[in-house]
């Protein structure tokens, strides 16, 4: 017997993300996702921004395959930091989420950042309930990855180029990164980062906000598109 | 890897039909997969014939086929055919498109057989 089915083979995922991304909506917190490879300045980046967004609070979960050490790193800053270790899967799944959303104060949180398993294909395939995705690229990696990794770019909402303080030291050409990014994604900002020499810094810390701003207040119907 | 993630949901969802429609074996799973999800069908087999074993899909073959991508221009509305590296609406030059098409993997059809055709079977 053949049985005929119209199903989408993540909708269990999917579902749990929809409840994730309502749970936020309701508390007025922002859920940010952010990707990028191994090493790229994901928890240095959240070291840097949590104290600089105060009064507005932070919370973050970090999804490594071992160790507590990033969460422990950003636990003083933030209002909660919860570590979710994922043993060999490359990617965080929205019940992980669903379930450390449950021991976070949302009500006490502005910002929600998910820092994901430092990879650049499967985060982007499992929404988890953010309202944007946060893709870091870091200038050691090379000039080539937006070519490399299109379907994550493609989707980025903001792409951060960290480590740019290595300018001088490295053969990156920026001209190259544009053109393959003019391809793919003209709608998220590209912003040249350095969490060392801060700068960027301020251009990133004026986009959070504007997207608070917009995030939560369409969800709250304040914001008419 | 993701290949094993999209196969384990896969799973739970055929077992979970399968079990609806009082089947006691499937044979073959018959599944859509849109080109930006990058799956490699090599991958996607050999993970699923690891995971069905010891389950009443144990045997059955997994049918996949790969559906082009549809991407809709949210500046001029302009609908195109992307390539995974090349989102660029040729009406307006920008890339910032909705993929209204081939974003999705999607299970189609399950053939199982069923405790009544054993029956009839076993009649003839």
């Amino acid at each position: 017997m053949k049985i005929k089915v119209i199903k989408h083979i993540l909708a269990a995922n999917d579902e749990i993300a929809s409840l994730n991304r309502k749970k936020l909506a309701d508390a007025d917190v922002l859920g940010l996702n952010l990707i990028s490879s191994p090493g790229s300045g994901k928890t240095t980046l959240l070291e840097k921004t949590i104290p600089a967004l105060l009064p507005e609070r932070s919370s973050v979960i970090v999804g490594d395959l071992q160790t507590g050490r990033d969460a422990e790193r950003v636990a003083k800053m933030a209002v909660e930091s919860i570590q979710i270790n994922t043993g060999l899967s490359c990617h965080l799944y929205a019940n992980q989420i669903q379930s450390a959303l449950d021991d976070i104060d949302l009500a006490q949180t502005d910002y929600m950042f998910i820092e994901n398993v430092g990879n650049m294909v499967c985060p982007g395939e499992f929404d988890l309930g953010e309202n944007v995705k946060v893709i870091l690229y870091s200038l050691p990696e090379g000039d080539d990855k937006v070519a490399k990794y299109p379907t994550i770019f493609s989707v980025a909402d903001i792409i951060l180029l960290t480590k740019c303080d290595l300018k001088p030291v490295l053969d990156f050409s920026m001209q190259r990164v544009k053109e393959d990014l003019a391809k793919l994604n003209t709608r998220a900002p590209l912003i040249e980062f350095s969490s060392k020499t801060k700068e960027g810094f301020d251009e990133w810390l004026d986009w959070l906000r504007k997207e608070k701003r917009e995030h939560v207040g369409r969800q709250v119907g304040f914001v008419k598109e | 890897m993701h290949e094993f993630s999209i196969v384990s949901s896969l799973l739970e969802q055929v077992l979970e039909i399968a079990k609806s429609n009082n089947a006691l074996k499937v044979n073959e799973v018959e599944i859509e997969a849109g080109v930006i999800r990058q799956i490699v069908p090599e991958i996607m087999t050999t993970a699923w014939e690891s995971i069905i074993v010891d389950t009443i899909a144990d045997g059955s073959v997994l049918k996949i086929t790969v559906v082009p991508a549809i991407a809709k221009c949210r500046i001029c509305e302009n609908q195109f055919e992307p390539e995974i590296d090349n989102y660029l609406c040729q009406k307006c030059l920008k890339a910032d498109v909705d993929i209204i098409s081939g974003n999705d993997i999607m299970l189609k059809s399950i053939d199982c057989q069923t405790l009544n055709e054993q029956e009839e079977q076993d009649e003839d």
